[in-house]
C-alpha cells in the first residue's frame, strides 16, 4: 500500500491543492479506518488493501465509452477529460462553479467528515487533482439529460470528484456512469446540493469488469421542498463499496431511492446508506436489493435517523436479498433511531432465493428452468432498472445483467 | 393533541418494591482479586474444578475490555467498588420453612412471593435468591417424586456435582464477553434444575431475585438441563429496594434442550430503575442463551422488560438440532431516564431449525429503547426459517426507539424476514375510546396492552396477569 506510506508521509505530490492539504492532514495520523468499526466490519480487509495497492500516477488512457451517444440534444461529459461547459439558454443554463464556490463548498463539506464515516470522501479529496474535480451548477428547467462519465484506466488508481449545485426550480435528469477497467481501482464522490423546490432523476450505474475496484460516495443535501430520486446499480467489481449520506437539512423534501448489487464470483460489494431527517414532513421510501451466487459477499447497512425536529416524518426503507449460492453470503442490517413521537417509521429485510411454486408453475407451462429463472430475474431487476433515467432505451442494462454478468 | 402533561402524569409510578430489609448481613471486603473469588468458594465449600472454573474466569476477564457497542450511557462502573458476596447471616442449615429468619419470609411475602406453607398452594415451586444465596426452595419434595432437581445451584454444586461438571460453561463459555466472564469467577448462586427423561414437569418452577444492600452486585447463575422428551416452564422475577447508589447485577442463564425436550423461560424484570433524575437503579448485564442440543428440541424466551437503569440483555438460542425451534418474545418499556439495549439472537446452525422473534418497544419520559438482534443462517441451517417484527411505541416527543437487527445468511435455501415499524398512541384512537367514555389513562392502558398482546400470550397465566399489571401501573399513576 503505497499510497498509505505516501500519506503518512506527506509525500504524495509537490503542487496539492488547499483541500488535498486539508484531507491529507485528516487522513495523516490514521490513514486508513478502524476495521473494527461497525462501517468497516465486515469489509473485506485485503480486497480494500488491493484497492490501494494500484498507482495514483499513471496517466489515464483513452477512454471508451459503454454505448454511442445517439441523441445530440444530451449532454455528455467525461470527468477528467472534457470538462468545460457553459450553456445559458433562454428556459436553463448551465454553468461550471467558480474555483471559489467549489472551494468554499467542499471545506464546509469536510468539516462535518467523521473519520470512519467519510474516509473514502477523504481519500478523493487528498488524490482528487484539480482537473478531475468536476463542479456544475444548473439552473432552470428543461434541461437535456445529462451524462457524466468517471473512469479509471488499467493498473492505476483514480480519484473523481463530481459538485452539483440545482439552484431554485430547477429540474434535471442525469445519469452518472462509474467505468472500471480491468485491474483498476476507483474513488469516486459525488456531492449534491439542492435547493428548494428543485428536484433531480439521478441514475447512477456502475460497472467494472475484471478485478476492478471502486469506492464510490455519494452525499446529499437536500433544502425544502426539494425532491431527490435515485436509481443505482453496482455489478462486476471485485470488491464496490456504495456510501450513501442523505440530509434533509430542513425537512419538507422528498427522498426516493432505488438500489441494487449483484455480485457473482468472490466479488464483494456493499452498501451503505444513512438518511437525516433534520426537520418535519420528511417523506423516503427507500428499497435496495441484492442478489449475491457463486463465493460472493453483499452487504446492506441502512440507517434512518429521526431526531426530536422531524415530526410527521413518513419513511420506509426495504432490503430484499436473494440468496443464491452455498458458499455466498448476505449481510443486511437496515437501521432506525428516532426521538420523534409523530412518525411514520417502518423498515423490512427479506433474505430468499427463487421462489420455486413459481418455477414450478413456468415449467409447467413448457418454459425451461434457464429461461423461468430469467424470468423470475428480469422482473426482480426490472423494478430498479426501470427507475434508473435516460439509459433505459440505449443502454440495455437488463440484457446486461442477464447474459453477460 | 394529546395533552403532554396528561401523559406525563400518566406514566409517573412510584416503585412499591423499594423497601429495605433490615437484617444482619455477612459481607467480605469490597474488591476483586483472586483472594477474593477463592474466599467466595471456600464459603460455598465447593469442590476444586469449579475453583479453577473460577479463577480460569477471572484471568480472562482481566484481559477483557468492557463492550462500549451498545446504545448506552452510563458511568464508568468501578468493578473494585463492590461487594461482590453479601448473605442475610443464619443458621448453617436449613431444613424447613420454620427455620429462616422470619424478616425474610416477610420480605418476600410483602413481594408477593410465596413460600410459606399456607400460601404454597398456588402450584408454582419457588426458589428465593436473597442478595447472594438462595434462602429456599419449595415443593422440592413433591418435585423429587418425579425424578425433577430443583434447588440453588450451591446444592447442586455439593450434591450434583456430575451435572454441573458436564454442563457448566458449556453454553456460556466464561470467555463469551466481558460480564459474562465476570459472572463466571464470582457468581455466588442462582438456580438449578435438571427434567430426567420423558418427564413433564408437574408445575410451573420459578425463581425469585431480590436485592437487599445497596452496595454489593448479584451475580446469579441459572442453568437448566431438559433431557430428552421432557418439558418445563420456568418463571423469574426480580426486584431491588431503591437506593442513590447503582447496583450490578450481572446474570448469566444456561439452558439446555436435548431431543424432543422443552424448555420455557419467562422473565418479568422489575429492578428498581432509578428515580426521575436517573440517580439510582439497578445496572443489568445479563447473558442468557439456550442451546437446542438435541432433534425437535425447543427454547422459547418471553420477557417482560420494565426496570433497571441499564438493561443490556439478549437472550439468545443456538439452533443445532434438526428441527429445533427458537422464539423470543418480548416487552420493554423504559421511563424517565432508563435506557435498555435488548433483543435476541437465534443461530440457526442445523437443518430445518425455524425461529420466530416478536419484541415490543415501549419508550416514553426521556427514555431509550434498543432493539438490537441477530438472525444467522449457517451453512448447514437448509430449509430454516426465521420471522422477526420488531415494533417500537413512543410516549412523549423526547424518549428515543431504535432498531438494529442484524441479519446474515450463509444458507441459499433458507428464508428470513424482518420487519419493524414505530408508532405513536393514535390520537383517533384516544379520541375514540374517549368518546365512548373511557377516562384517557385508561385508554392509554389499553392500548399499550393491545400493543404487547402478541407478547403477553405467550406468557404463562400468573405472569400474564401480572405483567399487564405492572405495566398498567407504569403508566397509569395511581389512577384506576
Amino acid at each position: 500500500m503505497e499510497i498509505i506510506e505516501k500519506i503518512k508521509n506527506n509525500k504524495l505530490d509537490d503542487n496539492l491543492t488547499e483541500i488535498q492539504k486539508i484531507c491529507l492532514h485528516k487522513l495523516q495520523s490514521s490513514p486508513l479506518p478502524n476495521p473494527k468499526s461497525e462501517l468497516w466490519r465486515l469489509s473485506n480487509k485485503s480486497k480494500l488493501s488491493t484497492f490501494l495497492d494500484y498507482s495514483v500516477n499513471g496517466k489515464d488512457s483513452k477512454f471508451d465509452l459503454p454505448y454511442p451517444k445517439t441523441s445530440q440534444s444530451n449532454i455528455r461529459l467525461i470527468i477528467g477529460e472534457n470538462c468545460q461547459i457553459k450553456l445559458i439558454e433562454k428556459n436553463y443554463s448551465i454553468q461550471q462553479l467558480s474555483e471559489d464556490e467549489l472551494q468554499k463548498y467542499i471545506k464546509e463539506q469536510i468539516s462535518f467528515f467523521k473519520h470512519n464515516e467519510n474516509w473514502g470522501d477523504l481519500l478523493n479529496l487528498s488524490l482528487s487533482r484539480k482537473n478531475d474535480i468536476l463542479g456544475l451548477k444548473l439552473n432552470g428547467s428543461k434541461i437535456p439529460p445529462i451524462e457524466i462519465f468517471s473512469h479509471a484506466s488499467s493498473n492505476s488508481l483514480k480519484a473523481k470528484t463530481l459538485v452539483i449545485f440545482l439552484e431554485k426550480n430547477c429540474d434535471v435528469e442525469l445519469l452518472q456512469v462509474n467505468l472500471g477497467k480491468e485491474n483498476s481501482s476507483l474513488s469516486q464522490s459525488t456531492f449534491f446540493c439542492l435547493k428548494e423546490n428543485s428536484s433531480v432523476n439521478h441514475g447512477l450505474v456502475s460497472y467494472g469488469e475484471n478485478r476492478s475496484n471502486l469506492l464510490n460516495s455519494l452525499n446529499v443535501i437536500q433544502q425544502k421542498n426539494s425532491a431527490y430520486n435515485l436509481g443505482s446499480l453496482h455489478f462486476k467489481f471485485n470488491y464496490a463499496r456504495f456510501e450513501i449520506s442523505i440530509k434533509q437539512s430542513a425537512g419538507n423534501a422528498k427522498t426516493n431511492i432505488k438500489g441494487m448489487q449483484i455480485t457473482k464470483k468472490d466479488e464483494q460489494i456493499s452498501t451503505y446508506t444513512k438518511i437525516e431527517f433534520n426537520g418535519p414532513n420528511g417523506f423516503l421510501d427507500q428499497i435496495n436489493k441484492s442478489l449475491a451466487d457463486d463465493k460472493s459477499h453483499a452487504i446492506f447497512e441502512g440507517s434512518i435517523i429521526v431526531p426530536k425536529i422531524a415530526q410527521k416524518t413518513d419513511a420506509s426503507q426495504l432490503s430484499r436479498n436473494l440468496l443464491l449460492s452455498n458458499l455466498a453470503q448476505i449481510d443486511t442490517k437496515p437501521q432506525l433511531e428516532i426521538i420523534a413521537d409523530d412518525v411514520k417509521c417502518k423498515h423490512g429485510a427479506t433474505i430468499s432465493q427463487l421462489n420455486e411454486e413459481e418455477l414450478f408453475y413456468m415449467r409447467t407451462r413448457g418454459i425451461t428452468l434457464t429461461e423461468a429463472s430469467k424470468l423470475q430475474l428480469s422482473s426482480y431487476f426490472q423494478e430498479i432498472i426501470s427507475f434508473i433515467p435516460i439509459s433505459k432505451d440505449k443502454w440495455d442494462l437488463l440484457d446486461k445483467l442477464l447474459n453477460e454478468n | 393533541m394529546v395533552n403532554e402533561n396528561l401523559v406525563k402524569d400518566v406514566v409517573k409510578e412510584p416503585y412499591k418494591y423499594g423497601f429495605v430489609t433490615d437484617i444482619e448481613t455477612e459481607k467480605i471486603e469490597k474488591g476483586l482479586n483472586e483472594d477474593i473469588i477463592k474466599l467466595i468458594s471456600q464459603k460455598k465449600e465447593e469442590p476444586k474444578f469449579l475453583l479453577d472454573f473460577r479463577l480460569k474466569a477471572f484471568k480472562k476477564w482481566q484481559k477483557m475490555k468492557e463492550p462500549d457497542w451498545a446504545a448506552l450511557g452510563y458511568k464508568k462502573i468501578d468493578y473494585q467498588d463492590i461487594i461482590y458476596y453479601s448473605a442475610p447471616k443464619q443458621k448453617e442449615k436449613i431444613s424447613s420453612l420454620d427455620e429462616v429468619d422470619p424478616k425474610l419470609l416477610e420480605t418476600f411475602d410483602k413481594l408477593g412471593i410465596p413460600l410459606t406453607e399456607q400460601k404454597k398452594l398456588t402450584n408454582v415451586a419457588v426458589d428465593a435468591v436473597f442478595d447472594s444465596v438462595s434462602i429456599a426452595t419449595t415443593f422440592r419434595e413433591e418435585l423429587a417424586e418425579h425424578g425433577v432437581i430443583f434447588c440453588s445451584i450451591s446444592e447442586a454444586v455439593k450434591n450434583h456435582a456430575d451435572l454441573i461438571e458436564k454442563y457448566l460453561g458449556t453454553v456460556v463459555p466464561a470467555s463469551d464477553n466481558y460480564f459474562a466472564a465476570l459472572n463466571s469467577a464470582v457468581f455466588s448462586d442462582g438456580s438449578f434444575v435438571y427434567i430426567p427423561k420423558g418427564v413433564t414437569c408437574p408445575m410451573d418452577l420459578s425463581s425469585y431475585f431480590r436485592i437487599n444492600s445497596g452496595d454489593s452486585g448479584q451475580f446469579e447463575r441459572t442453568l437448566i438441563i431438559a433431557e430428552e422428551s421432557s418439558s418445563v416452564s420456568y418463571l423469574e422475577g426480580c426486584t431491588a429496594p431503591m437506593f442513590d447508589t447503582n447496583t450490578l447485577h450481572a446474570a448469566v442463564v444456561e439452558l439446555i434442550a436435548l431431543d424432543d425436550a422443552s424448555i420455557k423461560y419467562s422473565t418479568v424484570q422489575n429492578w428498581y430503575a432509578g428515580d426521575e433524575q436517573g440517580i439510582g437503579g439497578i445496572f443489568n448485564f445479563v447473558t442468557k442463551r439456550g442451546k437446542c442440543l438435541g432433534k425437535r428440541s425447543k427454547i422459547s424466551w418471553s420477557q417482560v422488560e420494565t426496570g433497571s437503569a441499564i438493561t443490556w440483555k439478549y437472550p439468545s438460542c443456538l439452533l443445532l438440532g434438526e428441527e429445533s425451534v427458537g422464539e423470543f418474545y418480548s416487552v420493554a418499556l423504559t421511563n424517565n431516564l432508563q435506557q435498555a439495549d435488548t433483543g435476541t439472537k437465534m443461530i440457526h446452525i442445523g437443518p430445518k431449525t425455524k425461529s420466530t422473534i416478536v419484541s415490543k418497544g415501549i419508550s416514553a419520559g426521556n427514555s431509550k429503547n434498543s432493539y438490537r438482534g441477530l438472525v444467522k443462517m449457517g451453512t448447514k441451517a437448509t430449509g430454516s426459517r426465521n420471522y422477526s417484527q420488531c415494533d417500537s411505541m413512543l410516549i412523549g416527543n423526547q424518549a428515543s426507539a431504535n432498531t438494529f437487527p442484524y441479519i446474515k445468511s450463509q444458507q441459499p435455501n433458507s428464508e428470513i424476514e424482518h420487519e419493524a415499524s414505530t408508532c405513536r398512541i393514535s390520537e383517533d384512537q384516544l379520541f375514540y375510546l374517549q368518546s365512548r367514555g373511557i377516562e384517557f389513562e385508561e385508554a392509554v392502558s389499553m392500548m399499550v396492552s393491545g400493543f404487547c398482546r402478541d407478547v403477553f400470550n405467550q406468557l404463562p397465566m400468573e405472569f400474564a396477569a401480572e405483567a399487564d399489571k405492572l405495566l398498567a401501573l407504569k403508566l397509569e399513576g395511581s389512577v384506576g
